[in-house]
């Protein structure tokens, strides 16, 4: 084959780690031969080995979205269901899944005669999200084949539940032990199919991080302060934070205090210190973080806007998408892009944290907008005071489509002593000569 | 998913040492959706596009011939930023036409390299974003720009003292477990720039040149000052009582020093309690 093209396939071998340099040589040379041009020959070469290549993946590793992969599992729960499947009686079988990674949920959509505690190997399947978690889909195109019984570590030893530190807390999850202590708590009433029932919403907290937690049962003296030992409480999703349940039947005990632990309410009801946006970047959803950086840019959509009464979506020229003409309520926000040197994260601000970071009022930038007879003028101006500036923000993190974004539940200006910054540099560089 | 490109901290020194662009491969163009970024590799390593300065505009000129472009000087402590702005970037383009030398400026720009001729390369920034800024925050940026740097520094000279015995250090690079874009930024940086100890070094000590340069006037230090005069105006002034305030203020004014400055500064010794108001428009310092 022609030189030139080495480095070519010198890239798709690399790319694709799996398949041998002959096979990709020998692919590239017969869609040379049809005249395809060098780009679009090896675009096509990329394709066609990718998705032929299944990769093996472990319970804790499974992303949504997945397509094609292979799970080594063992079958820890499976029930039959009858639906209706597009007008259609149909039988299906879901349940639960595990490796020693992990916990998972799973539905087959054609027949299987499984058993719990048997352990399979299933080929091409894919991941779907269901409850904001991931869910394993056996499907047509998939197949399972039994392994050996001892391929897998057993039943009990995998339906075990995990004890874990807050921050171990993930996707393959289904319920956790653990043991932490309560730094927010209130009441709440909620409405459970038309019943008035009080349940307990809070925050628990240990050394390495903080998560939302629900209690649907009144816990008998426990207050913000408590450290709770809890086991097998369940664990839901909600856009990539895990938030713990507990109820009746889930053992709580408070932890006494001559119980030795590796933290004390006081160590751990601190704010969270700030992370470097690279590391929030990294998780699908964070809980109560906190980062700072410079703001490099305003984007558009900040200022004041108009919000539909009934939805509270943004609208414009009075009217909302679904509700028609409406008398719109007046409101500010900010978008900010906040960077650090390590990474860039979409900010979002309420209307409250917006004055602060502004330094207007809602009032105050209705009479601007007013004089200026100009829509624009509060967005250019919010351009031209925070480009630049210093910001910390605290809130909470996730992932949507477009990227990570941090909605701030606090604002502050991070001052950090430069002089102590300047000496632990001067320090790093001692010897060095000027 | 497109994830916007990070706003690299980095003096002029580093970035005007710079002169290897890196296109982006069909691969990564495939998987991202079109979205093909050009970086720009430095000697330490890292893969530029985006770029966030605080520093002194010191030139302003108009390049254009039927359009105006404006080409600027932005000047930290190791050297200095070129930035164009023309009618793309219409906002930079104003605020460059009317902007006063010196002042402290903000940009977050994008990377452009010129190769007029093979083997030199012209780095420049096309800004996004260009604001006033003060001498607050161009002093955070050189001790943020500071640490980012050294903390590059330190992570090229621990892999290339971990595979200096090894001929090929960029190999030995590649072969060690956390292989990751930090490191092919770095073992891509040797293959093209020869970045060793020499340069590392030169780096530590452009660092160490830029921390020092804001130490001789740390931030605040005006202000500080001024509390000082004050409080020794007022103590010369006390004969026991306390001064009046408009007295204060009218020798003050005849001694040529600013009203506005003296009241802040009666204001601040207030707060930090080194005089009280014993009666109203009556300053009596506590000594």
């Amino acid at each position: 084959m022609d030189e030139k093209f080495a480095p070519h396939i010198e890239e798709l071998t690399r790319a694709l780690g799996h398949v041998s340099r002959s096979v990709i040589e020998d692919e590239l040379e017969l869609l040379l031969k049809y005249r395809v041009p060098i780009d679009e020959a090896k675009r096509s070469v990329l394709k066609k080995f990718r998705d032929s290549s299944p990769v093996t993946k472990k319970v804790n590793d499974l992303v949504i979205g997945d397509k094609g992969i292979a799970l080594e599992v063992r079958i820890l729960e499976i029930n039959e269901k009858d639906v209706n499947l597009r007008g259609e009686a149909a039988t299906i079988f879901s349940g639960v899944l595990g490796d020693e990674t992990g916990m998972c949920s799973f539905t087959s959509w054609k027949p299987i005669s499984l058993n719990s505690g048997d352990a399979v190997k299933i080929l091409n399947a894919s991941v779907r999200s269901w409850r904001n978690r991931a869910e394993v889909n056996i499907g047509d195109r998939s197949e399972v084949e039994l392994l050996q019984d001892t391929d897998l570590p057993d039943i009990s030893e995998l339906s075990e539940t995990p004890v874990k530190k807050l921050s171990e807390i993930g996707y393959s999850d289904m319920f956790v032990s653990s043991v932490a202590a309560v730094i927010e708590l209130y009441h709440r009433e909620v409405d459970v199919k038309g019943h008035n029932l009080t349940i307990i919403e809070g925050v628990l907290a240990d050394e390495t991080g903080r998560l939302p937690f629900v209690s649907w049962s009144l816990l008998d003296g426990v207050d913000i302060g408590s450290i709770l030992r809890f086991e097998d409480a369940s664990v839901s999703m909600y856009r990539g934070v895990p938030s713990i349940h507990l109820n009746e039947s889930t053992p709580v005990r408070i932890v006494g205090p001559d119980e030795e632990l590796s933290f004390t309410f006081d160590s751990v009801n601190v704010p969270p210190e700030p992370l470097p946006i690279k590391e929030v970047l990294q998780n699908e959803g964070m809980f109560d973080v906190s980062v700072k950086g410079n703001i490099v840019s305003v984007r558009p959509g900040s200022g004041l806007i108009t919000r539909c009464p009934e939805c509270n979506r943004v609208i414009m020229k009075n009217a909302c998408r679904s509700h028609g003409v409406v008398e719109g309520i007046q409101d500010m926000r900010i978008k900010l892009i906040l960077d650090d040197g390590t990474g860039s994260l979409l900010v979002m601000l309420n209307r409250e944290l917006s004055e602060i970071v502004y330094g207007k009022t809602l009032q105050e930038c209705e009479l601007v907008m007013g004089k200026s007879m100009s829509a624009n003028v509060v967005y250019d101006d919010m351009k031209n005071i925070l480009t630049g500036r210093y910001l910390g923000v605290r809130g909470n993190t996730s992932r949507v489509e477009y990227g990570v974004t941090f909605v701030a539940k606090s604002v502050w200006a991070p001052s950090d002593d430069p002089e102590n910054r300047i000496s632990a540099l001067l320090e790093r560089l001692e010897g060095v000569e000027v | 998913m497109v994830e916007r490109e990070v706003a690299f901290r980095m003096f002029a020194k580093e970035l005007n040492d710079s002169g290897l662009t890196i296109h982006s491969t069909i691969d990564e163009a495939i998987n991202s959706e079109g979205h093909t970024p050009n970086y720009l590799l430095t000697p330490l390593g890292s893969m530029v596009n985006r770029v966030f300065i605080v520093g002194v505009i010191t030139e302003v000129d108009n390049v254009g011939n039927d359009i105006d472009t404006w080409k600027a000087r932005i000047v930290d402590p190791s050297g200095a930023f070129t930035i164009y702005a023309g009618q793309y970037q219409p906002q930079a383009a104003i605020f460059l036409s009317s902007v006063e030398t010196p002042a402290f400026v903000s940009v977050v720009g994008k990377v452009r390299v010129y190769k007029p001729d093979p083997g030199t390369s012209i780095i420049s920034l096309r800004p996004e974003e260009i604001h006033l800024a003060d001498e607050k925050m161009r002093n955070d940026w050189v001790i943020d720009t500071a640490e980012l740097t050294l903390d590059r520094v330190e992570a090229v000279s621990e892999m290339v003292s971990s595979c200096k015995s090894v001929p090929d250090t960029c190999e030995c690079i590649k072969d060690k477990a956390d292989f990751s874009e930090i490191s092919e930024g770095i073992c891509l940086a040797i293959d093209n720039y020869g970045t060793g100890s020499d340069y590392l070094d030169e780096m530590r000590s452009v660092i160490k040149k830029c921390i020092v340069s804001i130490e001789l006037a740390p931030p605040g230090n005006g202000e500080k000052d001024m509390d000082v005069v004050v409080m020794e105006l007022l103590e010369e002034l006390d004969e026991g009582k306390g001064v009046d305030y408009l007295h204060l203020l009218s020798v003050a004014k005849s001694r040529n020093i600013n009203e506005k400055a003296v009241d802040s500064a009666v204001r601040s010794l207030l707060a930090k309690g080194s005089c009280y108001e014993p009666k109203i428009g009556i300053i009596r310092p506590i000594s």
